[in-house]
């Protein structure tokens, strides 16, 4: 992690963490931060700069808490991907017999 | 031969192991997440337990195995019913899309004799005959009505100051009764009134008709007229009359009251609930400002940060937490709402909390001139100029062209939680709502940017607070399960 004024840099494998997890980990702080990707060939390196003047270690923080947010993200993207196909079963039986197809016995 | 089968039959899950099923977490607090599954249930867990959980390396033996197992977060070898269980619990989430059409809010006057700065719907001071619901309009809005296929109807009478259009009220209600003579549904009313204006004939109409008083009420004298100017300055002194009178011909469970927040409501939480305590109120509904009409005209709106408002409604809820250990029936009615969403299966009428969103489907908002919105947000949008959610105007536009009219469609679609950005994987999504008519207001954008979104950071903020009362403290944790409305 480099600190440059009220910018940071994280980097992150992509052998660990495709983009995406990366993009939505850093969506959900973009209140206080905006970014940039530079995508190198084995690791996508994250800039962050605070929106509004924020100390070193507010910054540390924020810093902090979106590498656990990426980490929670790698979770999340194993659960969807484990149970999309239970979740669309439930949806599918959640709507069946409720009329709202034209042939369909209620 | 025994009776018993051999122990290798009950390890069979020790064996295959279990399967997740669907759900998604949320940090509580810096070492605390909530999951949620599909239908909403939900269970607090540390990160490192949910890590394992989803790695397949919880042991079967574990208390939190058998949580997870018992809330539908899992299934194994032993049962598959939890699909069909959860397919149930969401079906039964959403009938209320299925009911359509419930609340028919009619805008039978624009008038009004307050001049509240916050007014969210631009009253207008005069001219009777451009600010009145015509009969002719009336009719048209009451055919439109019984178009709905839901088996419950509620006509609710809006204003400015609805009790200033009064036979309108009393047309309509009529008129109303009569067609559902044929309609056969389960037909209610209300009025929203400031009470300044009431009578006992309007009262003893109210009662036989069976009409429910929702009036304003935003603290004691000092707080109430200030927020509430009227000639003559005595809101507060014609509100607290006009509740007692309208119990004593009505009865007492037939009022009810409404507050709003205002920088001068702010660090009197305690002072407003003691009011509503002392008016012998059962609950109080700790609303914050919303971003619409003289709102923000008067900067209103921009009063106060939504940090001070959560502030003010923690302090709030605070106390009416007390107010019941001390053994006061006595409930905040946005956190009942969301109770019931986190503790029952059912969903909630409450529009704001709806996804898909309400505006439409679950209201709808007949204006003085026969436009027609999609909800009330909408209405007061239309007031500052913006006309994005109006969907059509009884003389002109059937039932079918505006309920499937892409100012009402589009809308609907695009901000639909459960497949919008972060909403779709947030804990909290089976409790929140939509809130398109909000964002566009704010945010310009149907959907919002939920990182600066003030709803979501409202929300989220309470929801977290729920959930911590509702897990640390079994005497809170009775206290809110006592609030819960099925």
């Amino acid at each position: 992690m480099e600190t440059r004024g009220t910018s940071l840099e994280l980097s992150f494998s992509q052998t660990a963490f495709p983009l995406e997890t990366i993009k939505k980990a850093a969506y959900r702080y973009s209140d206080s931060l905006s970014f940039e990707f530079v995508v190198e060939s084995d690791k996508v390196r994250l800039l962050l700069h605070a929106r509004k003047p924020m100390s070193a270690g507010a910054l540390v923080d924020l810093a902090h808490a979106l590498r656990t947010e990426v980490l929670d993200q790698d979770l999340r993207a194993i659960v969807a991907r484990e149970t999309q196909a239970v979740r669309n079963a439930i949806l599918a039986y959640a709507f069946s017999g409720t009329g709202l197809q034209g042939d369909e016995q209620v | 031969m025994s009776k018993f089968k051999a122990l290798a039959t009950y390890e069979e899950t020790l064996r295959t192991g279990y399967e997740l099923l669907p759900f998604n977490f949320t940090a509580l607090d810096e070492v605390k997440y909530v999951l949620t599954n599909i239908a909403g249930q939900y269970t607090v867990l540390d990160r490192h337990s949910i890590e394992t959980f989803v790695n397949h390396r919880l042991p079967e033996t574990s208390a939190t195995y058998d949580e997870l197992k018992s809330k539908h977060f899992l299934i194994d070898a032993d049962s598959k019913v939890s699909i069909d269980l959860l397919a149930l619990k969401v079906r039964t989430k959403l009938e209320r899309v299925a009911d359509f059409t419930a609340l028919h809010m009619f805008v039978v006057s624009l008038r009004c004799d307050h001049s509240c700065p916050y007014c969210q719907v631009s009253r207008q001071s005069d001219n009777r005959g451009a600010f009145d619901m015509s009969e002719e309009t009336a009719i048209k809005a009451l055919d439109m009505v019984f178009r709905s296929p839901s088996k419950s109807i509620k006509i609710e009478f809006q204003g400015g100051e609805s009790m200033l259009n009064f036979e309108l009220v009393r047309f309509i209600t009529l008129r109303a009764e009569e067609l559902n003579r044929t309609q056969h549904r389960d037909l209610a009313f209300a009025l929203a009134t400031n009470l300044a204006v009431v009578t006992d004939d309007i009262l003893l109409f109210c009662r036989d008709h069976d009409i429910f008083i929702s009036t304003s009420l935003d603290g004691p004298a000092d707080l109430h007229n200030k927020n509430r100017p009227r000639p003559g300055g005595d809101s507060y002194e014609r509100a607290i009359q006009g509740v007692q009178h309208a119990r004593e011909l009505l009865g007492r469970d037939r009022v009810s009251a409404l507050m709003t927040t205002t920088k001068a409501s702010l660090g009197r939480a305690r002072d407003i609930i003691d009011e509503y305590v002392r008016q012998g109120f059962n609950g109080i509904f700790l609303r914050p400002l919303s971003p619409y009409g003289f709102a923000i005209k008067t900067k209103s709106y921009d009063a106060y940060e939504m940090d001070e408002w959560l502030t003010f409604y923690f302090e709030g809820l605070d106390y009416i937490i007390e107010l019941n250990r001390s053994g006061l029936r006595f409930s905040e009615y946005y956190a009942s709402m969301i109770l019931s969403k986190m503790l029952t299966p059912f969903g909630t009428s409450y529009v704001d909390l709806r996804s898909p969103a309400g505006i439409g489907i679950a209201a709808i908002v007949y204006n003085y001139n026969g436009d027609v919105y999609a909800s009330d947000e909408s209405r007061m949008l239309a007031e500052m100029g913006d006309q994005t959610f109006r969907l059509g105007n009884v003389a002109t536009d059937s039932w079918e062209s505006i309920m499937t009219s892409e100012a009402l469609l589009t809308p609907l679609e695009e901000s639909f939680a459960a497949s919008v950005p972060m909403c779709e994987q947030c804990a909290f999504e089976p409790y929140c709502g939509s809130e398109p008519v909000f964002h566009h207001a704010t945010q310009a954008d149907f959907v919002g940017h939920k990182p600066t979104s003030a709803f979501c950071n409202r929300n989220m903020a309470i929801f977290r607070r729920l959930i911590t009362d509702l897990t640390d403290n079994a005497e809170t944790r009775g206290i809110l399960q006592s609030w819960v409305r099925a």
